[in-house]
């Protein structure tokens, strides 16, 4: 399990937004490998469905996981995808977060995206390094939270 | 693994429904999608061949709400049957917090059955999945056509551990909720523990 307090996620956030902005992007979103969003940048710009971003996102960089595998290599460090106005370039944290950064083709391009990245990767990595480790030491969470409340009988018509 | 964000007070969890080919798990998320309040869900996604069988996956966002103000989302994955997409059904148990095995009760179908079984189990294994710390809830699906296997049999061959299991007409409704209602609670009840 994996749980963000409100000042980790106020720093994830700050982070993201940094990255952002600097690498002149439209939006960075943080991502676990299960596809669940864990934060985004402040883009008020930018609006689409996260979730399934996330989701499809997941995918893509799993399969092409896999794909670098079946060619005979053991990681895959990126991937990038290509409409045509935008790019989406994914990155891997410690391997097991995926990074997501869009961007508009006349706005930026892929050079400035991996030097902002190298500046941003180890303060991400040390953020969420952090949160792990205390993730693991968390035992109250089923106190902090009523799953009593949690109705699913009303969810259907 | 659950997500559990305190600041935007949303829990994210992961739940996939597992099985042959054709035995009714995208019916088993589509049915789900067509009748659940419109608040409640986002966008079903399929990833699908031009005859409709899953290529990779099927995903469908659904979202609870509780009295103090923090959200549940389940996320629904369905794996592609077809015994081709081995690797694929791998990637998608990656981070799952509970699964649903749609089973065909169809007699020739059964052998299906027994080896994706044996494929989940090898893929949870591989994936570092601990089996006996899964909720996991049996589907019996497609009781109305001919040619089915006794409940008994189904249980006795593939659900050797007692795990809740339902009876169902996928593509009619049947038995659909009364699956999820299971697998989402046993998801939550892991969760307070």
């Amino acid at each position: 399990m994996l749980s963000i307090r409100p000042e980790e996620d106020k720093k994830l956030r700050e982070v993201l937004t940094a990255l952002c902005s600097e690498s002149r992007a439209k939006v960075v979103f943080l991502i676990d490998k299960a596809g669940q969003l864990i934060s985004r940048s402040d883009a008020p710009a930018y609006t689409s469905n996260d979730i399934t971003f996330a989701s499809l996102t997941a995918g893509n960089v799993a399969a092409s996981e896999a794909l670098s595998k079946l060619l005979g290599d053991k990681t895959l460090n990126h991937a990038f995808t290509e409409t045509e106005d935008e790019g989406i370039y994914m990155s891997l944290l410690d391997r097991k977060l995926i990074l997501v950064i869009i961007f508009e083709k006349f706005a930026s391009n892929l050079g400035i995206i991996r030097v902002k990245l190298k500046k941003y990767r180890p303060i991400l990595e040390e953020i969420i390094r952090k949160i792990e480790r205390k993730s693991e030491q968390e035992q109250q969470i089923g106190k902090e939270i009523n799953f009593d409340e949690i109705d699913i009988d009303n969810l259907f018509e | 693994m659950p997500l559990i964000n305190f600041a935007t007070k949303e829990i994210n969890c992961k739940i996939v429904y597992y099985g042959p080919g054709l035995s009714g798990k995208t019916a088993n998320i589509k049915w789900i999608y067509d009748h659940i309040r419109p608040e409640n869900k986002g966008e079903l996604i399929t990833l699908a061949t031009e005859t409709e069988r899953t290529l990779f996956f099927d995903f469908v966002p659904i979202e609870v709400a509780t009295v103090k103000g923090f959200k549940v989302r389940f996320h629904l994955y369905t794996t592609p049957g077809q015994i081709i997409y081995k690797i694929s059904r791998k990637l998608i148990l990656k981070g799952v917090d509970g699964i649903v095995f749609v089973a065909d009760s169809q007699e020739e179908r059964h052998d299906a059955n027994l080896d994706t079984l044996d494929d989940m189990l090898n893929n949870m294994k591989e994936l570092g999945i601990k089996f006996e710390d899964t909720p996991l809830v049996f589907q019996y699906n497609k009781r109305d056509l001919p040619n089915i296997l006794p409940v008994e049999v189904l249980r006795k061959d593939l659900n050797k551990w007692n795990y809740p299991d339902f009876e169902a007409i996928a593509i009619r409704g049947v038995g659909v909720i009364e699956t999820f209602k299971e697998i989402t609670k046993l998801v939550v009840q892991k969760l307070k523990k």
